[in-house]
């Protein structure tokens, strides 16, 4: 893999440990001194869902597919904000709750392209990004959007 | 020809044969085809194909009905994404 390439593959992951946010964010923040402004988005795994006690979620994603869709996600997001960097971080297997799930971090000069940036990561990853979610729940399991 | 169909999240249990699904096509047959066929194993599934809730994709993009398929291409039934519409979830 060239230079780019290792860069982009720690830089966009779809992994089952869990991860640091501080290690994240210094990923980041060493890529360039011009940083000024580091946005992050880090999504947790919470105990109710549509009014039901939640014990835990499973993520199930599509390799290869997921991960072009992020590194897609990340190119553009570069491409349309006056940001310096990006990382688009996800988890599957099973998650206990309160852990980490998802972690956005992007790096620019200043904080509104940052903020702006980091928002329509999270959102757009959430729309296109081929990546399920399974709530066990005390009635049993639930694929969410299951009922779309 | 066969294709191998991946599958993904509640699709599994609503087509019952595990995380793929073997069709068999006309040689040249379109993702409307296979969307056919599935509707005729599964009418649920298919109706959900049909009104784009579940998403064909073909080597790791999402296509439309007219893309012709081969035995070689990888082929997925995407059902919903967890993310959902915006503002839910996370």
């Amino acid at each position: 893999m060239s230079t780019v390439d290792t860069r982009e593959a720690t830089l966009v992951r779809v992994q089952r440990e869990t991860f640091s946010v501080d290690e994240e964010i210094n990923r980041v923040r060493s890529r360039s001194t011009r940083i000024g402004g580091i946005a992050t988005f880090l999504g947790t795994a919470r105990d109710r869902s549509e009014g039901r006690d939640v014990r835990s979620i499973t993520f199930e994603y599509y390799e290869g597919m997921a991960q072009k869709t992020l590194r897609e996600i990340r190119e553009r997001a570069l491409r349309e904000f006056d940001v310096i960097e990006v990382l688009i971080l996800h988890r599957y297997g099973e998650i206990a709750i309160g852990e980490n799930i998802v972690l956005i971090v992007v790096g620019a000069m200043h904080r509104p392209e940052a903020f702006k940036a980091c928002g329509w990561c999270i959102d757009e990853l959430k729309q296109i990004t081929p990546i399920w979610k399974c709530e066990r729940t005390p009635d049993g399991e639930t694929w969410v959007e299951q009922h779309p | 020809m066969t294709v191998t169909v991946k599958l993904f999240g509640m699709l599994k249990t609503q087509l019952g044969t595990g995380s793929e699904l073997t069709v068999t096509l006309r040689q040249g047959g379109l993702v409307n085809d296979l969307i056919a066929a599935i509707q005729a194993m599964n009418p649920v599934v298919g109706e959900l194909l049909l009104k784009k809730k579940v998403l064909v994709s073909v080597n790791h993009d999402v296509a439309d009905g007219d893309v012709e398929l081969s035995g070689s291409d990888e082929i997925a039934l995407l059902p919903p994404f967890s993310g959902g519409s915006r503002g839910q979830g996370g």
